[in-house]
């Protein structure tokens, strides 16, 4: 551990980096490299933690196939389409992947900007960045406000909920303002981002922002008992015809 | 009909634990009792911690990944029937009546809420008054059929966090008295409605010998224990209690078609309380009875009768709660039927059946029971005019009678409020025959009917296949 909290030798620093602050330097890699392997060994114990709870084994004999069951259950988030819930919002639908593209594109910059920093040098890409930043933010406003406004789910919202969305809006911010990576207009907006990036990384095991970690095991577990069943995936009719009109014999 | 917007919720948090009947099966001292198997409520025992305990002892992996996962989004709130119609309750949400579990989950169990409860609203029951309020809650105001599972992003199963809480109150004798009462008749006699040998036997004879009324049918008979038949054909006590038409009926078909069949004298029932009150032990009770007298009757397979928790409990979940690997094939009745018409075993003319008929899909068949298809290629060979109701399948809404509410007469008032939402989607179909294939929704559907004042009658697969047979 003594070596990975050394510097860096200079020979493996950017170009880019060169111009850096200690600081920033130490936010952006060190600080989230460990930020990362602390969340990894608490992940790794969580998923150990929902193992130790016993299994249920089926013990009827299936009549669809499990495997089936769990892909569909699993894909079900690429399919709006595959729940009512979904199918009758197509809005809310398109929020969470929105949402979510913000989310993917305020990750990928925390690695992008200290080890691919020439990737973002194209004005395009950082302006799509920002801009999927920017539309997840609006829709975490939409979300902050709907939370707030609808009566059950004040009821049920916890401080837990109303942190994680607010911290995910002054992340999208503090984004937006670091992909340009331009330190020599100024370091605060870069060195914050990175230190709330390495703070989630360390409290997100303990958050509703884990959910991502829960997200397989339960569709597959609900997706592998259905699957056995034949209720996932759904079946949809085969033919809408009759009997008669697909030329069989019914009745007298 | 009235409006789908109930006017105002009833709420039924508060409505007080009756013990009547547990004290007189007490004082009666009743082998299951006596035996431990059916749990009473002591009001001086430690049930807080008892709770407690069990819930950290039986916590399995299903139940536990649906506790953490729930991330608060709100979408199945549409998706529930007391929900919709009670949008100004959010008491009446699936994520309220799963959270009143899961917050003790948190507070006992998961990482974050033991050390900051206050961060994710975890909590503690402090006493019986609040273990009451959870019975309240997950035997009054949800009926499990499934629905906001289907359609939780995460894939949270609401219904099963229901079913583990009944099961821990049940445990305490903290229930409704219905379902302490038909726990009780299930531990005492084998079946959910105390049905004695002989009134199954003489109920049998009487079809029979009705039955046999008809030169066509002179050769006809109910068997009762007949070895090695094709299939052991298992009923709902309410079958002989009160409407043994069915029973009729079934025999009708299989004698016209030529089947080797027999009833069992024991183990006959595959209605299953412990679905409804969690408890495995007589779950998994009354499933042994049943796969050990195929077995003892060296039967092929197994036919259950139209009933919707009845099937999902002998064809799913019995043999998990009886740890019995299944051994025999077993089917719904309407499957049974299916392959009848698609054999021509049978031989039928739909337009006997002409008024326009729609179907419900009962949650425990459709949704927990992968079954939607076989009992409208029934429907669509034996009625002239089948209609489908909108919305169908895995997406139809509950009868409203589900998850044993209708032992619950104490929530009867907000199920018919509930029921809102199935009179409307009934009476959009314009049919005048609701057909369903479970004895639990004949029942909650002619509460709607009545409730509502439709013009419409409910039946199930076997009448109107008896009644478009050709023979």
């Amino acid at each position: 551990m003594g070596a990975f909290f050394r510097p860096r030798p200079t020979a493996e620093i950017s170009e880019g980096e060169r111009r850096v602050s200690p600081l920033l330097q130490f936010v952006e890699d060190r600080l989230q490299i460990a930020a990362l392997l602390f969340m990894a060994s608490v992940y790794v114990i969580r998923v150990l933690w929902l193992f130790h709870f016993r299994a249920v084994r089926e013990r009827a004999a299936a009549e669809g196939r499990a495997s089936a069951g769990a892909g569909y259950s699993l894909s079900n988030i690429a399919r709006p389409w595959a729940m009512e819930s979904t199918r009758t919002r197509p809005l809310f639908y398109l929020q969470f992947v929105v949402f979510h593209l913000g989310v993917t594109a305020a990750i990928a910059a925390t690695f992008i900007i200290p080890y691919a920093p020439q990737w973002l040098a194209p004005r395009g890409r950082v302006i799509t960045f920002q801009a999927l930043m920017a539309a997840a933010f609006v829709v975490a406003v939409f979300r902050l406000v709907r939370r707030l406004r609808r009566p059950v789910l004040q009821l049920v919202s916890t401080p837990d909920d109303y942190a994680a969305i607010t911290l995910m809006m002054a992340y999208f911010i503090l984004g937006i303002l670091a992909v340009p990576n331009r330190p020599d207009r100024g370091e605060g907006p870069m060195i914050a981002f990175f230190i709330l990036t390495a703070f989630f990384l360390v409290v997100v095991p303990f958050s509703k922002i884990s959910h991502y970690l829960y997200y397989p095991f339960t569709r597959i577990i609900l997706g592998r008992t259905l699957g056995r069943r034949g209720v996932l995936p759904v079946r949809r009719p085969r033919s809408r015809q009759t009997a008669e009109e697909r030329g069989e014999e019914v009745g007298a | 009909m009235k409006t789908v917007k109930a006017a105002k919720s009833l709420s039924v948090e508060n409505l007080p634990l009756d013990v009547a009947t547990q004290d007189k099966a007490r004082a009666d001292a009743l082998p299951s009792i006596q035996k431990d198997m059916l749990r009473t409520y002591d009001p001086a025992a430690d049930n807080v911690r008892r709770f407690l305990d069990l819930l950290a002892e039986r916590i399995t992996r299903p139940v536990a990944a649906s506790l953490a996962a729930c991330v608060h989004c709100g979408l199945c709130v549409e998706s529930c029937h007391y929900a919709l119609t009670h949008p100004d309750d959010p008491t009446m949400t699936p994520v309220y009546k799963a959270d009143q579990i899961r917050k003790i989950f948190k507070r006992r169990i998961d990482w974050t809420g033991r050390i900051f409860p206050w961060w994710v609203k975890a909590g503690t029951p402090r006493g019986d008054e609040d273990l009451n309020r959870l019975k309240n809650i997950v035997f009054g105001t949800c009926s499990a059929c499934r629905r906001c599972t289907l359609n939780c992003p995460m894939g949270v199963d609401t219904a099963i966090l229901i079913r583990f809480t009944r099961g821990l109150l049940t445990e305490l004798g903290i229930v409704p008295e219905g379902v302490f009462n038909v726990s009780r008749d299930e531990w005492e006699t084998g079946n959910q409605m105390a049905v004695t040998p002989l009134d199954f036997l003489e109920t049998l004879q009487w079809m029979r010998d009705d039955l046999r009324a008809d030169p066509k049918l002179a050769g006809l008979d109910i068997p009762v224990d007949l070895p090695g038949c094709d299939f052991m054909y298992t009923i709902n006590p309410r079958e002989i209690k009160f409407d043994p038409r069915s029973i009729a009926q079934a025999a009708k078909i299989f004698h016209l078609a030529g089947e080797k069949w027999t009833l069992p004298s024991a183990g006959w029932d595959q209605t299953n309380f412990g679905l409804f009150s969690g408890d495995d032990r007589l779950g998994g009770a009354l499933a042994r009875n049943l796969y050990e007298a195929a077995i003892r009757l060296r039967a092929g397979r197994i036919v259950i009768s139209e009933c919707g928790h009845g099937y999902r409990s002998t064809r799913w979940e019995g043999y998990n709660w009886a740890q019995y690997d299944q051994d025999l094939p077993s089917e719904s009745v309407v499957r049974t039927l299916q392959r009848y018409l698609r054999e021509k075993r049978i031989r039928v003319d739909k337009t006997k059946n002409d008024l326009p008929v729609t179907f419900h899909d009962s949650c425990n068949v459709a949704r927990s029971g992968g079954m939607t298809e076989e009992p409208r290629d029934v429907l669509r060979r034996v009625c002239a005019d089948f209609r489908e109701m909108t919305p169908n399948r895995t997406e139809n809404y509950c009868c409203t009678g589900g998850g044993g509410l209708l032992s619950m007469a104490e929530y009867r008032p907000l199920r018919m409020e509930a029921a809102a939402i199935k009179a409307r989607q009934l009476e959009a179909t314009g049919a005048k025959l609701v057909c369903t294939i479970c004895h639990n929704c004949v029942d909650g559907l002619n509460d709607v009917i009545k409730h509502y004042k439709l013009d419409m009658r409910v039946v199930q697969v076997l009448e109107l296949v008896e009644n478009a047979l050709v023979y």
